[in-house]
């Protein structure tokens, strides 16, 4: 009772926005467990949903469709099946470019071994950030296959997003490992299999990671 | 093709985009991207912020389209709700002046959808109808539900703009969505 007490009043700022990360989390807990708040929620909820209807009404620049509709179609047009996209590197090995590499390869491959074992090249890269975080930077620091992402300064995030690595072949953004940022915004991140890897690329994603970005990177290495 | 996409319910509309469909994206646009501009002009109150918001959202809807559940509500709501986080979070990166003055102010009024379609008229209705249910409520509680979800400003940054006790911010919000509810789904006023 007084859970609820404490959360009952937290109903019109919850579906307006206007709790901070921790309130809505704390209410959101609660909400689970209160059949009446959910009562509630459900019974305001029309009035907040009205509320983006309710602004005067103005037609979109035609611009903003051919540009939205520009990227859309080339994603459409390179991103295969659904079924194929959760393979993402089975796909990848199946690449006209890697059979022929793969080809290239088998053929010198007394060669390669030999440069290969005697060869441990590493090289540190500047990692571009969003001008959103003009503070945050960052390394990646490549050495063979491995790769070791170090960020500083980058915003802390909600309990519920994580932040997520993505390696690059080709068209295509790989899932890989996410992390978290200490309290004085540095993160750093080991990375495995990024000798293929065409770049190194971190979004914001829902904890536990995503298989597609849900949004445009917020830092990329190129490689 | 084009005459059956264009019967299409939202979310039979959806499930195409799902599939990965520019073409039923593209409807998905045309049906709500107007919507989208007005509610990120209204916050942001920049033609070109606003077309920034409108970009980012539409493409994280396209790239995110597998998350919409229709269980949980209707696809404009979940397009307008995504098109309102970007534009909060655009906003939250500049000044509580900036912001203040922007959510507070008269947006200057431009490139006014024209009534050229029923959709457009039933668009600009049902915004007649909202705001009119908005304009009913005392001034303090309606300064509070503008500050809050056209402003993005939380509840304790209300309270300190409007040098109330945060309390006082909770019942305000809460108060005048229970009156607007009581008009636009009971016809109360």
């Amino acid at each position: 009772m007084t859970d609820h007490v404490r959360h009952q009043d937290d109903i019109g700022a919850y579906l307006l926005g206007a709790l901070n990360d921790l309130e809505r989390q704390a209410f959101e807990r609660h909400l689970a467990r209160c059949d009446e708040c959910q009562q509630e929620l459900a019974r305001l909820r029309p009035a907040a949903d009205a509320l983006p209807g309710s602004v005067q009404q103005f037609e979109p620049p035609a611009r903003l469709k051919a540009s939205l509709m520009e990227v859309v179609e080339r994603e459409a047009r390179e991103q295969q099946p659904e079924a194929e996209r959760r393979r993402p590197r089975l796909r990848f090995l199946m690449r006209p470019a890697f059979v022929a590499a793969a080809l290239l390869i088998g053929l010198v491959v007394g060669f390669a071994v030999a440069q290969l074992s005697g060869e441990d090249e590493t090289r540190t890269l500047a990692a571009t950030v969003d001008r959103a975080m003009p503070e945050a930077g960052g390394t990646l620091r490549v050495s063979n296959d491995d790769a070791t992402l170090r960020l500083h300064d980058m915003p802390a995030l909600s309990g519920s997003r994580v932040y997520q690595v993505w390696l690059q072949h080709g068209d295509r953004l790989v899932p890989a490992r996410t992390f978290e940022v200490s309290d004085d915004g540095r993160g750093a991140v080991d990375l495995s299999n990024v000798d293929d890897a065409d770049g190194v690329y971190v979004t914001r994603e829902p904890r536990g990671g995503a298989q597609v970005p849900s949004e445009d990177p917020i830092v990329s290495v190129p490689l | 093709m084009a005459h059956d996409i264009r019967d299409l319910a939202d979310e039979e509309v959806m499930q195409l985009v799902q599939k990965g469909d520019p073409r039923a994206f593209e409807l998905l646009y045309d049906r709500h991207g107007g919507a989208a501009f007005s509610l990120a002009y209204r916050m942001v109150g920049k033609q070109v912020a606003a077309e920034d918001v409108v970009q980012e959202a539409f493409l994280s809807i396209w790239r995110s389209r597998q998350r919409y559940d229709k269980t949980r509500g209707s696809v404009r709501t979940w397009v307008l709700g995504i098109v309102h986080n970007r534009a909060v979070d655009g906003l939250r990166r500049s000044t509580v002046h900036d912001r203040r003055r922007e959510t507070l102010d008269v947006v200057e009024e431009r490139h006014e959808a024209a009534e050229r379609t029923d959709v457009e008229v039933a668009r600009r209705e049902e915004a007649r109808s909202v705001r009119g249910a908005l304009n009913t409520l005392p001034d303090e509680q309606r300064q509070t539900i503008e500050l809050a979800y056209f402003g993005g400003f939380s509840q304790s940054e209300i309270a300190k703009l409007l040098n109330q006790p945060v309390g006082t911010v909770k019942g305000r919000m809460r108060l005048g969505l229970e009156k607007m509810r009581r008009q636009l789904v009971e016809g109360v006023a």
